[in-house]
C-alpha cells in the first residue's frame, strides 16, 4: 500500500461495517491523497458502495476510524455536517429533486447549508452547470432531461458546494450506452482539474485513463490495490484476474 | 354510563336482525351497482357526446350528493311526482327497503363508473394493439384482455369504495329500514343507554368490514400472483430500492394512480 | 313559475343551513388536516408500540360508520358529561368528523412520505442539508404532491358527511330541507336544491384541484417523456 504522506485527504483505518449478522466491510485500510483519483471495482455485493457511503456517513460504521481532511467521521452531528460540506457525492440513480428546476436543484444546498444569498447561489449554480455543459437547460425540470443530462446535473449540484473530494457511486450504471460517454467526459475534466475523487465504477477504459490507483474489493475486503497499469496488466490475485477476465471480455 | 354487558347480551338478537338487513342491502347494492355502472362506464368513455354527456352528468350528480339526501329524494321526493305515485312503479317506491337499495345503488354506481374508467384507461394501449394484431375481435379483446386487466388495476380502489359504502348503509334508518344502526338507536330510545347499543353496533360493523377486507385481500393476492413472479425478472435490482419496490408494485393500483409513474421520474 | 312567500321563507332557511354546513365542513376538514398531518408524521416512527397502537386504532375508526361515531359522541357524550358541559350537535359532529378523518389524513400523509424515494433523503444528506431543512424543502413538497389527490377526496367526503350530523339534530342545510319538504308538501324541490348545493361544491372542488395538481405537480407532470 502506498501512503505515508502527511495529512491525507481521506484516511481509513481498520474499518468494519455490519448489517445485522452480515459483515459488509472487514478491516478496510485506505489512504487517499490530495488530487488522487481512486477507482474502486469488484463484484456486486463486495462492499464498494458501502465503503464510499461510510466516508460521508450515509452509513455509520461499526469499527475503525475514518478521517476526512482532518475531521473525524463519527457520531457528532457537527462533524458529519463538516464532512459532508467537504465531500460531494454522485449517485447511481441521480437522486435529483424532481420538484425543483435544474437551477434550483443546484442552488438548494448552498443556500441551506452554506447560507448563500439567492443571487450568489444562482451565479455559482449557473457556473457549474455551464461547466458540465448543461447551462442552457437550467430552467427545465429533471424529468425533462435524459439520463446522461440528469447525471451531469447531479455532478454540478455536488460541485456547487465546492467540495474538496468527490465520491461517485456507479454514476453510469443506470445509463443507456450512448449517454455513458458524456458523463465520463465530465468526470475526466473534473479529474484533470485536480479534484480528489473516489469512483465506484466498472468503466475500465475510464479507470485506465484517469485512475491514480485502482482498488479491487471482494467479500467486504480490499483484495488488491495498484496503479492502473499494474492493475490491468499484471494482476497479482486470482480473484482479480477472474474478475477482469469476466468484465473485459 | 358505561358499557353494560348484560344489556348487550339481551339486545344481541335485535342487533343481529338489524345487521342482517345491513348485509342484504350491501349485497344487493354490490350486485346492482356493478350491473348499472358497466353500461354507464362505456357511455362515459364513448367519444360521442350523446352518450358521454348524460353519463358524466349522472356521475357528477349522484357522486356529488350525500347518500342521505338521495334516500330522502327517492323515498319522499319521488312520491310527490304523480307519474311515480300513480304508476306501476309505486309498488317499488312505496317500499322503504327498495328505496334504500335504489338510493344507495345510484350513489355506489356513480363511484364505480369512475373507478372502472380509471382501470380501463390504465390498460396499456400496446396490449389491445397486440390483441388486435393477433386477429382477436374488438369485443373479445374487451372481454378477455382489457376488462380483466382493468379489474385488477382497479381492485384496490374498488375495495375502498365497497368498504366505504358498506359503512354508508348506516343511514337507511332515516327511511324506516331497520338496519344495524337503526336497531342500536331503537335500543337507545328504549333504555336511554346510548353507549351499550352503539358500541355493540360498532363492534359488529368492525367485524363485517374486516371480514370483507380479508376477502378482498385474498382476491387481490390470487388475481395478482403474476406480478410477484414478474417482479424478479422485469425490474433490475437497484440496491436499496428493491425492498420498497415490491410492496409498492403489489399494493398500488398500478393503473389509475399517477404514483407508479412518478416513481420512475427521478 | 313564481315562488310563494312561504317558499321564499323556506329557501332563506335553507341558505342559513348551508352556512352552518359549510362552517362544519371547513372547520372539520382543516382540523382533521392539521391533526392528521401531525399524527401521520408521528406514525412514521419505527417504534413497535406506536405502530401497534396506531394499527389497532386506525382499524377501529376505519371499520365503523361515521354516523355511528357521530351518535356516540352526541348521545354518549351527552349522557356521560351530563351536568358538566352541554354538548351541542355541532360540537359533537365536529369532533366526530375530526376524529374519523384524522385517521384517513394520517394514513395519506404517512403513505405519501413513505413513497418519496429513499435517494431523496440520501442526496439531501450528502449535500450537507440539515434534516429539518431537507424535510421542509425536499421531502414535504414531494409528499404533498403524492398526497394531494387523496386529501382532496377527503375534503369531498367530509363535506358530504356533514349531512349526517343533521341526524344528531344539527340545523344544517339537510335538516332545513327536510323540514321544508315536510311542511310544504313539496319534498322534491327542496331535496333537489340541497343536492345541487353539494354537487356544485364538488364540481368546484374538482376544478380547484385540477389547478392545484398542476401547480404542485410542476416538474412531475412531464414524467412520461
Amino acid at each position: 500500500m502506498s501512503g505515508g504522506a502527511p495529512n491525507p485527504a481521506i484516511a481509513i483505518a481498520g474499518l468494519d461495517k455490519w448489517y445485522g449478522g452480515f459483515q459488509a466491510l472487514k478491516q478496510i485500510n485506505l489512504e487517499v491523497h490530495r488530487g488522487e483519483k481512486i477507482v474502486v471495482c469488484g463484484p456486486s455485493g463486495s462492499g464498494k458502495s458501502t465503503l464510499i457511503r461510510c466516508i460521508n456517513r450515509l452509513e455509520p460504521h461499526d469499527g475503525g476510524r475514518i478521517v476526512v481532511n482532518g475531521i473525524d467521521v463519527n457520531n457528532a452531528t457537527s462533524n458529519i455536517q463538516d464532512v459532508r460540506r467537504e465531500v460531494g457525492m454522485v449517485f447511481q440513480s441521480f437522486n435529483l429533486f424532481p420538484h425543483l428546476t435544474i437551477l434550483e436543484n443546484c442552488m438548494l444546498a448552498p443556500r441551506l447549508s452554506l447560507g448563500m444569498k439567492k443571487r450568489e447561489a444562482s451565479r455559482v449554480a449557473q457556473r457549474y452547470l455551464d461547466r458540465v455543459h448543461i447551462g442552457e437547460q437550467a430552467l427545465k425540470f429533471p424529468a425533462q432531461l435524459s439520463g446522461g443530462q440528469q447525471q451531469r446535473v447531479a455532478i454540478a449540484r455536488a460541485l456547487c458546494m465546492e467540495p474538496r473530494i468527490m465520491l461517485f457511486d456507479e454514476p453510469t450504471s443506470s445509463l443507456d450506452p450512448e449517454m455513458i460517454k458524456e458523463v465520463l467526459e465530465v468526470m475526466e475534466e473534473l479529474a484533470s482539474d485536480g479534484m480528489t475523487m473516489i469512483c465506484v465504477t466498472h468503466e475500465m477504459g475510464f479507470a485506465r485513463r484517469v485512475a491514480s490507483r485502482c482498488v479491487f474489493m471482494d467479500q467486504g475486503q480490499i483484495v488488491e490495490i495498484a496503479d492502473a497499469a499494474t492493475f490491468f496488466e499484471a494482476p497479482r490475485s486470482d480473484r482479480l484476474r477472474g474478475f477482469l477476465s469476466q468484465i473485459l471480455r | 354510563m358505561l358499557f353494560d354487558p348484560a344489556l348487550a347480551w339481551a339486545i344481541l338478537p335485535r342487533m343481529l336482525y338489524g345487521m342482517l338487513n345491513t348485509v342484504t342491502i350491501t349485497a344487493l347494492v354490490l350486485v346492482l351497482g356493478l350491473a348499472v355502472s358497466l353500461p354507464i362506464t362505456l357511455a362515459r368513455m364513448s367519444p360521442r357526446p350523446m352518450f358521454n354527456l348524460p353519463a358524466a352528468a349522472f356521475v357528477m350528480f349522484f357522486r356529488g350528493t350525500p347518500a342521505l339526501i338521495l334516500l330522502y329524494l327517492v323515498y319522499y321526493g319521488l312520491a310527490q311526482l304523480p307519474s311515480v305515485h300513480d304508476g306501476p312503479l309505486w309498488l317499488i317506491f312505496a317500499n322503504a327497503y327498495a328505496c334504500a337499495v335504489i338510493g344507495l345503488t345510484l350513489n355506489h354506481a356513480s363511484y364505480l363508473v369512475e373507478i372502472l374508467r380509471g382501470g380501463l384507461d390504465a390498460v396499456p394501449a400496446g396490449l389491445t394493439e397486440a390483441s388486435a394484431a393477433l386477429g382477436i375481435s374488438p369485443r373479445q379483446t374487451f372481454t378477455w384482455i382489457r376488462f380483466p386487466l382493468a379489474m385488477r388495476y382497479a381492485l384496490k380502489a374498488y375495495q375502498n369504495e365497497v368498504l366505504m359504502f358498506t359503512k354508508g348503509t348506516a343511514i337507511v334508518g332515516v327511511i324506516t329500514v331497520v338496519d344495524l344502526t337503526a336497531a342500536a338507536n331503537e335500543v337507545f330510545e328504549r333504555t336511554y343507554d346510548p353507549v351499550t347499543p352503539m358500541l355493540g353496533a360498532a363492534v359488529l360493523y368492525w367485524v363485517l368490514v374486516n371480514l370483507m377486507r380479508i376477502r378482498f385481500e385474498a382476491l387481490d393476492r390470487s388475481l395478482n400472483r403474476h406480478l410477484i413472479a414478474d417482479e424478479r425478472r422485469l425490474r433490475k435490482p437497484v440496491v436499496g430500492a428493491s425492498q420498497g419496490a415490491l410492496a409498492r408494485w403489489t399494493s398500488l393500483p398500478a393503473g389509475p394512480t399517477e404514483h407508479a409513474g412518478t416513481e420512475q421520474a427521478r | 313559475m313564481l315562488l310563494t312567500d312561504s317558499e321564499i321563507g323556506y329557501f332563506r332557511q335553507l341558505a342559513g343551513g348551508a352556512v352552518i354546513t359549510m362552517e362544519l365542513a371547513v372547520s372539520g376538514y382543516l382540523l382533521a388536516l392539521a391533526s392528521g398531518t401531525v399524527v401521520g408524521l408521528l406514525t412514521l416512527s419505527r417504534n413497535r408500540l406506536i405502530q401497534a397502537v396506531w394499527r389497532v386504532y386506525a382499524s377501529i375508526i376505519m371499520g365503523v360508520p361515521s354516523l355511528l361515531v357521530i351518535f356516540l359522541f352526541y348521545y354518549g357524550g351527552s349522557s356521560m358529561l351530563e351536568g358538566v358541559i352541554d354538548i351541542t350537535p355541532f360540537a359533537a359532529g365536529l369532533s366526530a368528523l375530526v376524529v374519523v378523518y384524522t385517521v384517513y389524513v394520517a394514513e395519506l400523509v404517512r403513505g405519501a412520505i413513505r413513497n418519496v424515494p429513499r435517494g431523496q433523503f440520501e442526496a439531501s444528506a450528502a449535500l450537507a442539508i440539515r434534516p429539518m431543512s431537507a424535510w421542509w424543502h425536499v421531502i414535504m413538497p414531494q409528499a404533498v404532491r403524492l398526497a394531494l389527490a387523496g386529501l382532496i377526496t377527503v375534503w369531498m367526503v367530509v363535506l358530504k358527511d356533514t349531512a349526517l350530523v343533521s341526524l344528531a339534530g344539527l340545523n344544517d342545510l339537510v335538516a332545513h330541507a327536510k323540514t321544508a319538504a315536510g311542511a310544504s308538501k313539496e319534498p322534491f324541490i327542496f331535496f333537489v336544491t340541497a343536492a345541487l348545493f353539494f354537487v356544485v361544491f364538488s364540481a368546484a372542488t374538482l376544478r380547484v384541484s385540477a389547478r392545484l395538481e398542476r401547480r404542485f405537480g410542476r416538474g412531475l407532470a412531464v414524467v412520461k417523456a
